[in-house]
């Protein structure tokens, strides 16, 4: 198993299924392996409280410029399409709804689209200080 | 019984969900205080601390967070592996190292928040 399978089976499996449900599970999966990754510089940060307010106030500080906070918005877009797309999937798994997939991805992608909207009021004014 | 198995098993759908279901309610509030609200333009060790000691809702909150997360993410990426149909000897030796990695960095993940309750 190679890296490139990762994409290699996406791009397959969307040559041969060019739906919404090809689309949304290319996109789970993408964010998902991302926000894992996220994780551990995540905790990494954090921990730095193991030495003191100092060194915890010292690893926030250097988190505030603008290219970080427009990664963080990122990151805040990255969760709403993953906890959406999870929502959607989990909503057709236990209440029977998969024939209504298709509906429930464009009910998605407008709940996305509020998020999106709220994420650029909240971080533009830190982005663009 | 020595045919392969390719699936993840019921048990790993079934708490991908419900961790699913926990991680979208830690995942709301946990957002919504660090960059949706009032004050979130300031984190430091004074603020935060303050906070997750306001009340003992917040121990339970990230002790409950932090293994939920960690399971999930480790659980889809067990998923993804699984989609290639690796050997059986591979899958032992990497569900190995996805339980060792998931079981340290849950304890990594608490251990670097306990200053926070306590300072």
């Amino acid at each position: 198993m190679k890296i490139s399978d990762f994409w290699m089976s996406m791009i397959k499996e969307w040559k041969r299924n060019p739906n919404v449900g090809t689309f949304s599970w290319i996109l789970h999966r993408v964010t998902g392996v991302l926000l894992v990754l996220y994780l551990f510089p995540h905790f990494w940060s954090i921990a730095s409280s193991r030495w003191g307010a100092g060194a915890f106030d010292h690893k926030m500080r250097s988190y505030e410029t603008p290219l970080i906070k427009f990664f963080e918005m990122g990151l805040v877009l990255l969760v709403a399409v993953h906890m959406i797309n999870g929502l959607r999937i989990t909503i057709a798994d236990f209440f029977f709804l998969t024939k209504s997939q298709r509906a429930l991805f464009w009910i998605g992608v407008v709940l996305f689209l509020f998020v999106l909207a709220a994420s650029i009021l909240a971080f533009f004014p830190k982005i663009f200080v | 019984m020595t045919e392969k198995r390719t699936t993840r098993g019921v048990y790993g759908w079934f708490l991908q969900r419900i961790t699913g279901l926990f991680l979208a309610f830690f995942l709301i509030v946990h957002l919504n205080v660090m960059h949706f609200s009032e004050g979130s333009l300031e984190i430091d060790f004074a603020s935060v601390t303050a906070r997750l000691q306001s009340s003992p809702f917040w121990a339970a909150f990230y002790i409950l967070f932090i293994p939920s997360v960690v399971f999930h993410g480790l659980n889809g990426i067990w998923g993804i592996y699984m989609d290639y149909r690796p050997g059986l000897r591979a899958k032992k030796s990497v569900l190995f190292i996805l339980w060792l990695l998931g079981i340290a960095l849950t304890m990594y993940g608490t251990w670097g928040l306990i200053p926070l309750f306590y300072a």
